[in-house]
């Protein structure tokens, strides 16, 4: 019997902090913990404030996905003050939602994920890679590493797209409520269909083929980093006067049965979370303070479950509720559909841009809120996100978020259920101690790790009334 | 070439799309990097409270792309975001780096510093000797730097992450170590900013910075002085929404208080930025931002009254 406690610490490749402790037991994972370390409060941020500041403010929660945090403050807005929205604005919104994903996704799997599977230059910042299982041979490694560089462009291009209607980015302005402050005309539209074009090359010639060859050299991946069987989404894609209907449709899914998500099923654990425990969150409605001197918690991320369960979210998930992937849960099915999604985005940017009709700046934004709570829901490039605000003559009175970094990195809840990057990695084998960091690492980086997103509190039991979301 | 001549190129060069200005300066680095004991410039980058957005702001900067700056500019010697080191493997090449280019690399900052429980809130790697926090590995890092370089607004003056009521204790770099910063404030970067700076510090060394430590090259002018909508300004023609073609004031603009050359420079290989995309300048580059431009759509001198009020209720309460 071997026992031995080891740090994965920090985790590169990545957006914000994370390190992982295990306990390695006779060459495999016992236990994972994952630890977010990085802690900004960001719903107390948005408290006070004006709820129309939501959809610049909360961007600044995630520098990699932030468009998915102004569309989800933008939903909310929408139900607030009671949008209309023209087709040509959900064509707008969407085509720059889905250019986000894009940079995130070629992002994702050539500068943060390659590495972990191609030999990189003898050069910063890729001295010390200590890659000790490469499989590829020697052409195919110079090839994808070829790749890398060029995914530089693809995914600077992706932003481009985004910004040309968006203004910049990250951190975009056009999608606000009410729809989208940019006019659709030729040149800009034309620009935008070359810029599609030349990323959808990119990721038809480039990242597919490289990620069918990783998938092939390393199958074995289809059998690490099994997670249960547990998928959630709430949807992308907004369509239709109200934001009613979702293009990709969300799901949950346990054990292969499907239902729709309801987000009062929606639950928080902050046993080993580093916030105030046993705290009251009365009347006024306190969000949970924090606390880093907590005894036994390990993470600022908080623990949230579905019915009492972890779910995993992400790609994989889309993918399947969807019906457009039919794998596992491992890590080459998380990586997979990632690049299936990418492909999928590339032929619904230029489908969208063909049907969008030149014309003035298809928004509209009503003075007068019509609701004082909402919630918004969509997905974002890593999964589920969920909005909600409470708000009281336009002030925010309560703001919260759950990003998917709070479902796929939860720490153990009270009963002591993983959340799915753990389950992934406990039971991974270790053939050879210098093997660790290498292979823990594909596991963790399959979720596409933001552990930016997850630097915030969440309270949703007390102070919003809930429906049905879908 | 002449500093005098690198300035001028910056200023002028950078409102086109033909990256005049990128395309003149990349043989210029190359030159440098040519020369007898002259090498690429060695960069130490730490991660710290922000939202990651100012190194993906960095990723996206054109002539050079991240690759050519990589190739011949930088050698980025250690990086959360970009390094292919991982674990104890990266921390020891952390450690390395700042012993073997003593004095000579440049510490990037990227987000402000957790101060309040010892740093607590952010935690750049755990290790056998127990956890390091951002306010450690700076203050540890402060000596052996060559120069400071804080980018985004979160790392020059706290930016979102020391927004109130700031639960962390966060802070810009400045507050925290005891040398000159240079801020690189935006949020995020513009990476010609963050890009420029580097080129600068590589060819002449420190550039000439404002009263905000930041290099007047790019901060020099306010977005209102260049912007194309300042003949309707001059008019009182103002915005009454989003999506319309006036001056964007009545719409809450930061413009005429913040310095940034975005109206000429522009954003994502210089195609847009969000005023052209009728919105307002929210003031990200500001010592102040968010708090002193929120509420983003409320004009400037109703933005202040408001602080007004603030403050003499908060004198009321206390």
């Amino acid at each position: 019997m071997t026992k031995q406690s080891i740090i994965f610490s920090p985790v590169t490749r990545l957006s914000g902090l994370l390190s992982v402790e295990a306990i390695i037991e006779n060459g495999r994972v016992a236990e994972a913990n994952a630890s977010g370390t990085m802690f900004r409060g960001y719903e107390w941020i948005m408290r006070d404030r004006l709820v129309t500041d939501a959809v610049y403010l909360t961007q600044r929660v995630c520098g990699i996905c932030s468009l998915a945090h102004g569309a989800a403050a933008s939903y909310l807005l929408d139900e607030i003050y009671d949008s209309e929205l023209t087709e040509n604005a959900q064509y707008l919104r969407n085509i720059m939602f889905a250019a986000d994903f894009l940079q995130n996704h070629i992002r994702h799997f050539y500068l943060f994920s390659l590495p972990d599977f191609a030999r990189m230059p003898d050069r910063p910042p890729y001295l010390g890679q200590n890659l000790t299982d490469a499989r590829l041979g020697f052409s195919d490694n110079e090839r994808l590493v070829g790749h890398y560089f060029e995914a530089v462009k693809a995914a600077q291009e992706s932003h481009q797209l985004l910004a040309l209607f968006g203004g910049k980015a990250p951190h975009q302005h056009s999608f606000v409520h009410g729809g989208v402050s940019v006019a659709p005309t030729a040149d800009k539209i034309s620009q935008a269909l070359a810029l599609i074009r030349s990323i959808g090359d990119f990721v038809k010639s480039r990242m597919v083929p490289d990620t069918e060859l990783v998938a092939r050299v390393y199958s074995d991946y289809y059998a690490i980093g099994v997670t249960p069987p547990r998928l959630l989404s709430f949807g992308l894609f907004k369509f239709g006067k109200m934001n009613e209907n979702n293009l990709w449709r969300g799901g949950v899914v346990s054990d292969g049965r499907y239902t729709l998500p309801q987000a009062q099923l929606i639950n928080e654990d902050i046993t080993n979370s580093w916030y105030v425990s046993g705290q009251e969150k009365g009347e006024k409605g306190e969000d949970y303070l924090p606390d880093p001197y907590k005894p036994h918690a390990y993470t600022w991320i908080k623990s949230v479950n579905y019915t009492g369960l972890p779910y995993q979210v992400g790609p994989l998930a889309r993918m399947i509720i969807n019906g457009f992937y039919s794998g596992g849960t491992s890590t080459m099915d998380r990586i997979y559909a990632r690049t299936l999604e990418t492909l999928l985005l590339t032929e619904l940017v230029l489908g969208w841009l063909n049907k969008i009709k030149p014309g003035p700046p298809p928004i509209n934004q009503k003075k007068t809120p019509v609701k004082n709570e909402a919630t918004a829901t969509t997905d974002a490039m890593r999964g589920a996100l969920l909005h909600s605000a409470k708000i009281q003559d336009e002030k925010v009175v309560r703001y919260n978020i759950i990003t998917p970094t709070v479902w796929n990195f939860a720490p153990k809840d009270k009963n002591g259920n993983r959340g799915p990057v753990e389950s992934a990695l406990v039971g991974t084998g270790i053939p050879r101690s210098d093997m660790l960091f290498t292979i823990l690492g594909r596991t963790i980086r399959s979720f596409d790790p933001c552990i930016s997103c997850a630097t915030h509190i969440l309270d949703l039991k007390k102070n919003v009334e809930y429906e049905e979301v879908f | 070439m002449e500093k005098e001549e690198f300035v001028r190129l910056c200023q002028s060069l950078s409102c086109n799309n033909n990256h005049e200005l990128t395309r003149a300066i990349l043989p210029v680095v190359g030159e440098y990097l040519a020369l007898p004991n002259k090498s690429k410039l060695p960069v130490i980058w730490i991660e710290t409270n922000d939202s990651g957005d100012n190194n993906i702001a960095f990723m996206n900067t054109t002539y050079p792309y991240l690759d050519q700056v990589f190739a011949e500019m930088i050698d980025l010697l250690y990086s959360n975001t970009f390094m292919a080191a991982q674990g104890s493997d990266a921390l020891s090449i952390l450690e390395q780096a700042s012993l073997m280019y003593k004095s000579k690399f440049v510490l990037v900052v990227e987000g402000a510093v957790p101060v309040k429980d010892n740093g607590l809130y952010n935690i750049i790697a755990i290790t056998e000797k127990g956890a390091i926090t951002a306010l450690e590995a700076i203050r540890q890092l402060e000596a052996a730097a060559g120069h400071v370089v804080a980018i985004g607004t979160c790392a020059s003056f706290g930016g979102p992450s020391a927004a109130r009521p700031n639960l962390t204790g966060s802070a810009g770099v400045r507050d925290v170590l005891k040398r000159e910063i240079i801020n690189v404030s935006g949020c995020p970067v513009n990476p010609d900013w963050f890009v420029g700076t580097l080129a600068h510090l590589l060819m002449y060394g420190r550039p000439e910075l404002d009263s905000l430590g930041r290099p007047v090259l790019f901060y020099g002018f306010t977005v209102h002085r260049h912007c194309q909508r300042r003949s309707y300004f001059d008019r009182d023609d103002f915005a009454s929404k989003p999506g319309d073609i006036e001056c964007m004031f009545s719409l809450g603009c930061m413009g005429p208080r913040t310095g940034a050359d975005c109206p000429y420079r522009q954003w994502i290989n210089h195609v847009n930025w969000p005023v052209k995309a009728n919105t307002p300048c929210i003031g990200c580059t500001n010592e102040d931002f968010p708090d002193g431009s929120t509420p983003f759509f409320t004009t400037l001198p109703e933005k202040s009254e408001k602080d007004e009020e603030k403050k003499s209720t908060s004198l009321k309460e206390t």
